[in-house]
């Protein structure tokens, strides 16, 4: 059973007169502690599909299941990482993390530890008592993975956290981001533009196609990064050298540059 | 002192030469139409002395800014709570809007009759009046405070499983207060002015009674007595309010700031 299940879901938007069939026949299993990227061309549907499993939104036909269990509310064992980071401006970095344990009922003294823990977990230890405005975006959007993180969420939702970043703090966050996935696995669903970043982080990589929205293929990185020992190599541009990293990477861009090519004709 | 001050206390000081000028040197102004110096020095220590207008200054200070702010209180306490609800809630929205819409246009300071007939020449005529003219501000900017509030923090909140107390507490209410406080200056602005007016209409102590007795009295220096306290209560109640604000809105202030 997946942790994550998408069964035939479409979504339609518009009346009956009219509209616009943003997602058909989309089925997709996430697999428990399974990475998955999700690329496509913008307006495809990624982050509708995100946005199902997140509980934010429904689809107009089909299921979207967490663990068996068909989501229709959002909730705290289904984290989002957003790509404005959406940290209230008006509490510290401590206040933001806080929050959501809180919320679930944690005691006061294990949520100190916590909260201890995964600033240290993420770099942000000094930063406690500061407000998102006086960090940088680098920094505001491992706020962001913190307080997801720190609730040990079921699933983890990415809605391209790094896109507002600038390249050299997205290349650190990037090598961050696959040091926490690999030391402790998580099931996490995580959209990105960049094929490089999907490549380098994923387990798998769906390909999405447009009009209507939908998976067009999907492949697999696990047994090529284990062969190839991508792992070994502590930084991203040694990996992005890998013979095997750009055969994959060329692969993703043509599967997606015929999608373009077909729209064109 | 900086600069600023300094060019700020050298324009007033040549604006209280220019008025000696002009009303006791000169004799351009006449001291029926405008008292000289002299004149509202010695209102002023009528007035703060044996009285005036059925007491001292002291009396009729108290006597406003009470009633001022027990209608702003009175005001802010309702329609902050109206205008976050229907911020919030479309149907409170749908319900709630087309009343507002047709009370608004009222000018406030039209309800004085009716309120004096009513609750009669008393407080709680003037509270009323104040309530009806400092309500809407306050209603108005918390409605917009809620609707501009950041439709991803309203997403993370839910996300994080924020229950609804906590919700309105630690989300709405400050993600909104930079409107509400705007919305609090309005709502005092207008209760100041609306005070004034409900005095002059009919009231036994209050800044706006000495400014009618003065006016039926022909006693300009007393008018002018009466219009700088009412400045200056007004003033002193904005700033108090300013700095709550500045404590309240700390992150935002420094966020603008910092950029
Ligand atoms: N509320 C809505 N009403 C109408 N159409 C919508 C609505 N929300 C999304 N859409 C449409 O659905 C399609 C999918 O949108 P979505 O935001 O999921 O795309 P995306 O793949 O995330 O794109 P991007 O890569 O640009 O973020 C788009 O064509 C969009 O215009
Ligand atoms: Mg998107």
């Amino acid at each position: 059973m997946g942790a994550i299940r998408f069964d035939d879901v479409g979504r339609f938007y518009g009346n009956k007169t009219g509209g616009f069939q943003a997602l058909k026949g989309v089925n997709l299993e996430i697999a428990e502690k399974e990475f998955m990227a999700v690329v496509g061309p913008s307006g495809c549907g990624k982050t509708t599909l995100l946005r199902f499993v997140a509980g934010f939104d429904r689809p107009s036909s089909g299921t979207v299941s967490v663990n068996g269990v068909r989501v229709t509310k959002p909730g705290p064992e289904r984290a989002v990482v957003f790509q404005q980071f959406a940290l209230m401006p008006w509490k510290t970095v401590r206040q933001n993390i806080d929050l959501g344990l809180r919320n679930i009922g944690v005691a006061r003294a294990e949520r100190e530890d916590r909260i201890t823990a995964v600033l240290q977990l993420m770099n942000l230890t000094g930063h406690a008592d500061a407000y998102p405005h006086q960090l940088s975006g680098g920094m505001q959007q491992r706020v962001s993975i913190a307080r997801a993180w720190v609730l040990d969420p079921e699933v983890l939702l990415m809605d391209e956290p790094f896109g507002a970043l600038d390249a050299q703090t997205r290349v650190v966050m990037q090598e961050e981001l696959v040091r926490l996935a690999r030391r402790n696995p998580r099931t996490v669903m995580f959209i990105t533009h960049a094929v490089e970043e999907a490549v380098y982080l994923a387990d798998r990589v769906a390909i999405m196609a447009r009009q209507p929205g939908r998976i067009k293929e999907i492949i697999d990185i696990r047994s090529i990064r284990e062969t190839e020992r991508w792992d070994a190599h502590e930084k991203i541009e040694d990996v992005m050298d890998l013979e095997s990293f750009v055969h994959l990477r060329t692969r993703i861009w043509r599967s997606l540059r015929e999608e373009k090519a077909m729209e064109l004709a | 002192m900086s600069r600023k001050t300094m060019v700020g206390g050298a324009t007033i000081l040549a604006a209280l030469t220019l008025w000696y000028l002009l009303t006791t040197v000169l004799g351009v102004i006449s001291p029926g139409r405008f008292p000289s110096p002299a004149d509202t020095w010695t209102a002023l220590a009528q007035v703060s002395g044996k009285g005036y207008a059925n007491g001292v200054l002291g009396e009729h200070i108290l006597r406003s800014v009470m009633l001022v702010s027990l209608g702003f209180i009175v005001a802010v306490a309702t329609g902050v709570p109206l205008g976050l609800w229907m911020g919030w809630s479309r149907r409170a929205e749908a319900v709630i809007n087309p009343v507002f819409l047709v009370i608004r246009p009222i000018p406030p300071l039209a309800w004085i009759p009716l309120a004096i007939l009513w609750l009669g020449l008393g407080d709680l005529a003037k509270i009323l009046v104040i309530w009806f003219a400092a309500f809407v501000p306050s209603v108005i900017n918390s409605y917009a405070g809620v609707r501009n509030l950041d439709r991803t923090l309203i997403e993370a909140a839910r996300m994080l499983g924020t229950p609804f107390t906590t919700f309105v507490r630690e989300i709405l209410l400050p993600g909104a207060s930079p409107m509400i406080f705007t919305g609090l200056r309005l709502s005092l602005q207008a209760s100041w002015t609306t005070l004034v007016a409900a005095e002059l209409v009919g009231a036994m102590t209050g800044l706006g009674r000495v400014l009618n007795a003065a006016q039926q009295d022909l006693y300009p220096g007393m008018i002018l007595v009466g219009m700088i306290a009412v400045t200056i209560c007004g003033w002193l109640m904005t700033v108090a309010l300013g700095v709550a604000e500045k404590r309240a809105l700390a992150w935002n202030t420094a966020a603008q700031a910092g950029g």
